[in-house]
C-alpha cells in the first residue's frame, strides 16, 4: 500500500488577462530567486530587503489595488502578497504595509498628496508604511491615542511617540492618525481626529531602534518620536477620519489575507519536501499537506470572490471579510505547526525555513487585527440591538 | 545604591506600566540602562526618557496596580458565562462528533434526542444566547397570568448541558462554515464536526427605516425579559406593530394586565392575512372591554424618540405617542451562514423533507431556520419529531423519516381563543364568510373548501 501522498503538479496560474499573469509571474520569479537568496539574512541579521522591494514594485506588486491604470484588482494584489509571503513572511508583511499606505494616499482625494506620492509609491520607487495599529485600537476603545495634534496657523502641530511602525527608513513615510486637542485645555476633542502622512525625514521626527522581535526582523520597524512636527495641507489624508476608515476598513483587512495565504502555502511546500523520505511516518499526523492545500484553495477562492467588491460597505460583507481574515490566521498557525511536525528534527534547526515560518504564522495571528480582536469585533457585529 | 526619599518606606514604591508594550517601571529598581537610578520616583524621571522596550514617551505610562489586575481577570471569568468553557479546556481546534448551532427549543431538543440515541457521542452546542430553557408559548400569556419573566426559565443552559453531557458554548456566535473541511468558525474558536445540526432559529423582521434600538421584540426570552423589566409594574402605553399571531397574542396579554395598546397593521383587520373578515371582526368585538386600539390599513411612516417617549407617524396622518414599541411584523431566517457555505437555500436552509439533511449530507437542520419545499414553519410541534429523526439518522437508523404535515394552530388570544386546522391556501377565499354554529359546542366555525373538501377550518371561542 502506498502511504506516501503524491504532491500536486506545479500549479499553473489560471488568469485570462495577460497583464495580470505577467505581474504575478514576475512577482513569483523575484520572490523565488532574489528574495529566497536573502531571506535568511532578513530573519537572522535583520537585513532590510530594499532592493527586492523596489524590484517587486517595478513588477507591479504594489499597484494592482490602486486606480493607477483605470482598474483596481484586489485579487491580484493579494496574490502578489501571497507569492512574496510564501518565501518570506517579513517581506510579505512589508508588501501589505506598502499596499495599505497606497490605499491611504489614493483614498485621501487630496490632489497635493496624490501628485506627490501616488505614482512613485505604486511603482515602489518610494516606500512607506502604516501606523494605524494604535489609532484603530484607540478608536474602538482598547487603547489611548499616542499622537496628538494642535491646530495652528498653516496646519497642525503633532507630538507624541508611536511604537513599532514597519517598512520605514530615513526617506520613507507612513499614514497615521492622531487626536486633535483643544487649544486651550490641551485635552483631546472626542470625534476630532486627523489622518496624515508622516515623513520620517521631516524636522522633529526621530526613528528609534526597536528591541529584537521573535520574527519579522528586517522589516524596517521603528518607534517614531515626534516633536512639534508641522503637518500642512499637502500631507493630510483625512480630516473626517471616521468616514474614510469606514470606507476602507474592509479593503484594509482583506488585503492582509495575502500574508496568511502565502505563509500557509510556504508551510505546505515544506511538507511536500519531506514526503518522500518521511511520508511513511508522517501519515500519522493530522493536517496533512493535501488536506491543508484543499482548505487553502477553498479559502483562496472565497477571498478572490470577496476581492471583487472591496468597497462594499454592508455589514454582511464586513463580517465575511473578518471571517476570511480569521480563517487565514488560524490556517497559517495550523499549517506552520504541522510543517514543523512533518519535518521533525531538520525543521528544528534554527536556520530551517519551517522554524522561521512558525514565527511568521504567529505574526499573522497577532498583527492588528489579531485573532482575539477579530473575534471581539465579530461578536459586537453580531450582537442583537435592543432599547435597553 | 538605593535612594529612599525622606518620609517614605519601601512599601510606598510604585509601579508604572507602559500602555503600548506593557513594560513595568518599578521605582524601586529604576532603569539603570537609561541612567535612571534605582529608587527614582516616576515623577522625577526626565521628560525626555522613553520606554526602554518600545520607545514611547513618559506620558504614555500609567500607574499600575497589581491587585487591580487580579481583580479584573477574576471578575471577567464569573461575569462572562465562560465557566463551563474553562472547565472543559480550551484548545485551538475543538473536535466533536456533533455540533449544534443554537440553544433554543430546536437545539436542546436535538441534543436530548441524540443523547437518548447514543450515550457516548460527543455533542457541542454553540449559541449566541445564554441558552436557558423555557417554553416559548408562555411568553404570549405570561403577563396576564402574572408570571415573572425570570420564572419562565425552567433550567439554565449550564444545567441542561451538565444533565445531557454536552460541551456548551454560550454567548458564542457562529461565523463561518466550511462543509468541505467540516469546520465551523465561531467567536470562541473553530470546531471540527462529524455532523452539524443547524438550529439557529429565526429573527424578528424590522422595518427598513427603523432600528431595533428603538423597538422591542419578543422572539426569545432574553429580549422578553428586558421588555418586562422596562414595563415594570406601571401602566404603559405600548404600540405593537404587526397584528399577526404574535402581535395579537401579545396585545391581548398586555391589555389584560392593564397596559394601553395601540395595535397597528397594514391589513384592515387583526389576523387579516389569516382569518375571514368576520372572524377578525369577532376578535375585535371580543377585545371591546380591553384597552386595545386597532389601527388597520395603515403603514408606519417613521418613528422618532422624544425624551423617554416614542412618536409614531402613521400613513393615515395619525400620530401616536407611546412609551414602548414592540415590533411583531414577522420572522425571517438569517441567510448568511448557510448561503456563504454554499448550502442550498430556499426561504430558509433547504432540507430533504424526509431526512432533514441539507445539500451537504452531514449537515442537518430543524426548527424555524429550515424550509421544506420552500416553506418555513415557526411552530413548536414539528421540532420534537424533527429532532427525533435527525438523532436517528445520525446514529445510523437511516430508514426513520420525517413526515411533514399540517398542524393545528391555537391563537392564544384569551378574549377569544382561535383554533385553526388544516392548511389555509388563500386567506381571502372563504366560502362560508358568515360562519356556522357548531350545534354540539355552540362555537362558530368557518370552513375553507378546495376540490370539494374542507382544507382548513377555523373555530372561534
Amino acid at each position: 500500500m502506498n502511504l506516501v501522498i503524491d504532491p500536486p503538479k506545479e500549479s499553473t496560474i489560471s488568469i485570462s488577462l495577460n497583464d495580470r499573469a505577467r505581474v504575478l509571474n514576475g512577482v513569483r520569479e523575484i520572490s523565488q530567486t532574489d528574495l529566497a537568496a536573502i531571506v535568511e539574512a532578513c530573519d537572522q541579521e535583520g537585513f532590510y530587503p530594499e532592493a527586492v522591494l523596489k524590484k517587486l514594485g517595478q513588477a507591479g506588486a504594489f499597484s494592482a489595488h490602486l486606480d493607477v491604470d483605470g482598474e483596481i484588482d484586489y485579487g491580484l494584489a493579494i496574490q502578489c502578497m501571497s507569492e512574496v509571503s510564501r518565501v518570506c513572511g517579513s517581506t510579505g508583511f512589508m508588501v501589505w504595509c506598502q499596499d495599505a499606505c497606497g490605499l491611504y494616499i489614493e483614498s485621501s482625494g487630496n490632489s497635493l498628496l496624490m501628485n506627490d506620492l501616488l505614482a512613485s509609491h505604486g511603482s515602489g520607487q518610494t516606500l512607506g508604511g502604516t501606523g494605524l495599529s494604535n489609532p484603530m485600537k484607540a478608536l474602538t476603545g482598547i487603547e489611548t491615542m499616542y499622537l496628538k495634534a494642535e491646530k495652528v496657523d498653516g496646519g497642525y502641530l503633532v507630538n507624541g511617540t508611536l511604537p513599532w511602525v514597519s517598512n520605514l527608513g530615513q526617506k520613507h513615510y507612513f499614514g497615521t492618525i492622531c487626536n486633535v486637542v483643544d487649544s486651550t485645555t490641551k485635552e483631546p476633542m472626542p470625534g476630532h481626529e486627523l489622518m496624515f502622512m508622516l515623513h520620517c525625514d521631516a524636522p522633529g521626527v526621530e526613528l528609534k531602534e526597536c528591541p529584537s522581535f521573535s520574527g519579522m526582523e528586517g522589516t524596517g520597524t521603528y518607534a517614531i518620536s515626534v516633536k512639534n512636527l508641522l503637518i500642512a495641507e499637502d500631507k493630510i489624508i483625512a480630516k473626517s477620519v471616521g468616514v474614510l476608515l469606514k470606507k476602507i476598513k474592509s479593503a484594509f483587512i482583506l488585503l492582509q489575507t495575502g500574508m496568511g495565504l502565502g505563509v500557509t502555502q510556504g508551510a505546505i511546500d515544506s511538507m511536500w519536501k519531506v514526503e518522500k523520505q518521511l511520508g511513511h511516518v508522517n501519515q500519522y499526523l493530522e493536517d496533512r499537506p493535501d488536506e491543508l492545500q484543499q482548505e487553502l484553495d477553498d479559502l483562496t477562492e472565497n477571498i478572490m470572490e470577496l476581492s471583487k467588491t472591496p468597497y462594499d460597505d454592508s455589514k454582511e460583507y464586513f463580517i465575511r471579510v473578518l471571517d476570511a481574515r480569521l480563517h487565514t490566521s488560524e490556517l497559517a498557525l495550523r499549517s506552520a505547526q504541522s510543517a514543523l511536525m512533518h519535518q521533525g528534527a531538520r525543521g528544528y534547526l534554527m536556520c530551517s525555513e519551517v522554524q522561521r515560518r512558525v514565527r511568521e504564522s504567529h505574526f499573522v495571528a497577532i498583527v492588528t487585527p489579531a485573532i482575539k480582536h477579530l473575534r471581539w469585533e465579530l461578536a459586537s457585529q453580531k450582537a442583537e440591538l435592543s432599547p435597553a | 545604591m538605593e535612594v529612599i526619599p525622606k518620609g517614605q518606606s519601601k512599601q510606598d514604591w510604585l509601579t508604572y506600566i507602559c500602555k503600548a508594550c506593557g513594560l513595568l517601571y518599578k521605582e524601586e529598581e529604576g532603569d539603570p540602562d537609561s541612567g535612571i537610578a534605582p529608587g527614582t520616583r516616576f515623577e522625577d524621571i526626565p521628560d525626555d526618557w522613553s520606554c526602554p522596550l518600545c520607545g514611547v514617551s513618559k506620558e504614555d505610562f500609567e500607574l499600575y496596580d497589581a491587585s487591580d489586575a487580579v481583580k479584573i481577570s477574576g471578575g471577567a471569568c464569573i461575569k462572562s458565562a465562560l465557566v463551563v468553557n474553562k472547565a472543559k479546556g480550551w484548545t485551538a481546534l475543538k473536535n466533536s462528533d456533533v455540533v449544534i448551532i443554537g440553544a433554543g427549543k430546536a437545539g436542546w431538543q436535538a441534543a436530548q434526542a441524540l443523547r437518548g440515541a447514543n450515550k457516548d457521542i460527543s455533542i457541542s452546542i454553540v449559541t449566541a444566547c445564554a441558552g436557558d430553557l423555557y417554553e416559548k408559548p408562555m411568553i404570549s400569556v405570561a403577563v396576564a397570568k402574572q408570571i415573572d419573566a425570570k420564572s419562565l426559565i425552567k433550567e439554565t443552559g449550564v444545567e441542561a448541558a451538565a444533565r445531557l453531557g454536552v460541551n456548551f458554548y454560550a454567548n458564542t456566535h457562529a461565523i463561518g462554515l466550511s462543509p468541505q473541511t467540516n469546520q465551523l468558525r465561531t467567536t470562541r474558536g473553530t470546531f471540527k464536526f462529524g455532523n452539524l445540526i443547524i438550529a439557529q432559529g429565526s429573527k424578528p423582521i424590522c422595518m427598513p427605516n427603523v432600528s431595533l434600538k428603538d423597538c422591542w421584540h419578543v422572539n426569545h426570552v432574553e429580549s422578553y425579559t428586558k421588555l418586562r423589566a422596562a414595563l415594570q409594574d406601571t401602566n404603559s402605553k405600548i404600540a405593537i406593530i404587526g397584528a399577526g399571531l404574535i402581535g395579537c397574542e401579545l396585545a391581548n396579554d398586555l391589555a389584560m394586565a392593564g397596559h394601553d395598546i395601540e395595535l397597528i397593521d397594514l391589513s384592515s383587520l387583526p389576523l387579516g392575512r389569516l382569518l375571514p373578515d368576520l372572524a377578525s371582526k369577532k376578535l375585535l368585538q371580543a377585545w371591546g372591554g380591553l384597552p386595545i386600539k386597532f389601527h388597520g390599513g395603515v403603514k408606519v411612516d417613521d418613528i422618532a424618540s422624544e425624551n423617554t417617549m416614542k412618536k409614531i407617524n402613521l400613513s393615515s396622518g395619525d400620530i401616536l405617542q407611546v412609551d414602548h414599541i414592540v415590533m411583531a411584523i414577522g420572522l425571517k431566517t438569517e441567510p448568511d451562514l448557510v448561503k456563504n457555505a454554499k448550502l442550498d437555500w430556499n426561504n430558509g436552509l433547504a432540507v430533504n423533507p424526509k431526512t432533514l439533511q441539507s445539500s451537504a449530507p452531514n449537515i442537518y437542520g430543524l426548527g424555524d431556520c429550515i424550509s421544506i419545499d420552500g416553506e418555513a414553519s415557526r411552530y413548536i410541534e414539528p421540532i420534537l419529531r424533527q429532532a427525533d429523526v435527525i438523532a436517528k439518522q445520525i446514529c445510523g437508523q437511516k430508514d426513520f423519516y420525517y413526515e411533514n404535515r399540517a398542524l393545528p394552530i391555537r391563537v392564544k388570544t384569551s378574549s377569544l381563543p382561535i383554533r385553526i386546522e388544516g392548511k389555509i391556501h388563500d386567506a381571502g377565499n372563504w366560502d362560508n364568510e358568515k360562519g356556522a354554529k357548531d350545534p354540539a359546542t355552540g362555537k362558530i366555525i368557518f370552513n375553507q373548501w378546495h376540490n370539494n373538501q374542507v382544507q382548513a377550518s377555523i373555530q372561534l371561542g
